[in-house]
């Protein structure tokens, strides 16, 4: 037979998901780049969360599933608004990456490290990222989350996932380097 | 496929340090020999660093004023549909089936207090956004009607309202189907929900608030304000749905 939670477990279920907030919504920032459609994407994840808690396998990671239903809310958001992400073409983007590199202004990872790179800079070259790798990008590196919870949460194939990290990455070190060059 | 191409699928789990030895060896000994990959590879490695050193202020957002607050207010009224459910059989009828929702004590006074400082423009647009959301979102719970009765003596065990609720009116078209609490406002005002013409439509009561009539269209949607003894009440409805004219007057006229 099946077991339902109890009162006492919907208590703290919610205040464990009042916990996420902040990332949350830090999260729908990136996703969104903007502050009421953010709002929105956030408290429509915990109208859903809330509603379908029973879903949720305690135990596992409720971030990660907390994220995952508002990465799904934002896709359909997206697709309904007839603004689906396009796949970005690979050669303009290799072309792209050659050009940077071959620049003088261009400076080693170390060096950007030294430079104590503000947060702020790394937001706006986040956002600066199309769609699909600002996604995947912070999903692994800002979540922390692994490719394969990325992979259900962006409903797309592990290898997928792997090349829009690694290619998003190196976008992002690019555009930190046109923003500290136009500095 | 060539050997740079090759390696470079492997570059994301090569700076997350997730190859088996054989293959980040691989890996590494391509790196030794391709000066372009070791700085691609570099330049991924860089970008890693710099983002998790940076994570906790980047996953730090600040709040906007009032999400906290509606939020906090969708964890209670998860909670309080929890206990309405596992709760005695009394309290289980007494809580209709399409209520799913509300079984809170609030005062209205803090979203009163704001709603009545706003002009009947931004209450219009708040309450527009409250309709479209509820309807979008949590839906009417189904085809059926709801009794007005029902709906009534909830809003007064759990609020102490007295609202007399407009019940369905074949003769103008127009079905209750259910009430909830808004999700604006900090979730402290009532909303009651109606199909009119196949359209969806909500009837909001602001108790202990008294506004001038208006009639406006915001955000694409009519909302009619009007006042009796004391309390205030907006419909709010698609500004192209037609035939609305005679459940307007029955709405009009039977909310007090």
């Amino acid at each position: 037979m099946f077991r339902r939670r109890q009162p006492a477990d919907a208590d703290a279920f919610g205040a464990e998901v009042l916990r996420y907030l902040e990332s949350l919504y830090a999260t729908a920032m990136r996703l969104t780049r903007n502050r009421a459609d953010a709002e929105d994407l956030v408290q429509d994840t915990l109208v859903k969360a809330f509603r379908f808690s029973d879903k949720f396998e305690p135990g596992t990671n409720l971030r990660a599933w907390l994220s995952t239903i508002l990465h799904n809310t934002w896709r359909n958001r997206v697709r309904d608004a007839g603004r689906e992400a396009v796949e970005v073409d690979s050669t303009r983007l290799e072309e792209a990456e050659t050009t940077a590199e071959g620049s003088s202004a261009s400076e080693t990872p170390e060096q950007l490290l030294l430079r104590n790179t503000l947060d702020v800079d790394l937001r706006a070259a986040l956002d600066e990222l199309p769609d699909v790798f600002r996604q995947a990008v912070w999903m692994r590196d800002v979540e922390e989350f692994s490719y394969a919870e990325i992979a259900k949460a962006l409903d797309v194939p592990i290898g997928t996932v792997m090349s829009r990290i690694s290619r998003g990455r190196r976008m992002l070190l690019d555009q930190l380097r046109k923003t500290r060059a136009t500095a | 496929m060539s050997e740079c191409r090759r390696i470079g699928e492997s570059l994301a789990a090569y700076a997350d340090d997730l190859l088996k030895p054989a293959e980040r060896s691989e890996v590494e000994r391509h790196l030794a020999a391709c000066p372009a990959c070791r700085k691609l590879a570099g330049n991924e490695q860089g970008a890693r660093r710099l983002l998790r050193q940076a994570s906790p202020e980047l996953l730090n957002e600040t709040l906007p004023p009032g999400l906290r607050a509606r939020c906090e207010a969708l964890a209670r009224e998860r909670s309080a549909t929890q206990l309405a459910r596992f709760g005695p059989w009394w309290r289980v009828r007494l809580v209709p089936v399409l209520l799913t929702v509300v079984v809170m004590i609030f005062g209205a006074s803090a979203f009163l207090s704001i709603a009545t400082r706003r002009s009947d423009a931004l209450l219009a647009a708040q309450l527009t956004a409250d309709h479209s959301k509820c309807f979008k979102f949590l839906g009417p719970p189904d085809g059926t009607s709801a009794d007005a009765r029902n709906i009534e003596r909830m809003l007064f065990e759990q609020y102490g309202w007295r609202v007399h609720v407009p019940s369905s009116s074949a003769d103008d078209d127009v079905q209750l189907i259910g009430a909830r609490r808004c999700l604006y406002g900090d979730g402290l005002v009532p909303h009651v929900m109606y199909r009119v013409h196949g359209q969806d439509v909500s009837l909001f009561v602001l108790p202990g608030t008294e506004r001038k009539a208006d009639d406006l269209v915001t955000l694409g949607h009519r909302s009619q304000i009007w006042s009796r003894d004391g309390t205030t009440f907006v419909m709010v409805s698609a500004a192209d749905a037609g035939g609305m004219a005679s459940a307007s007057r029955y709405v009009m006229r039977e909310a007090r």
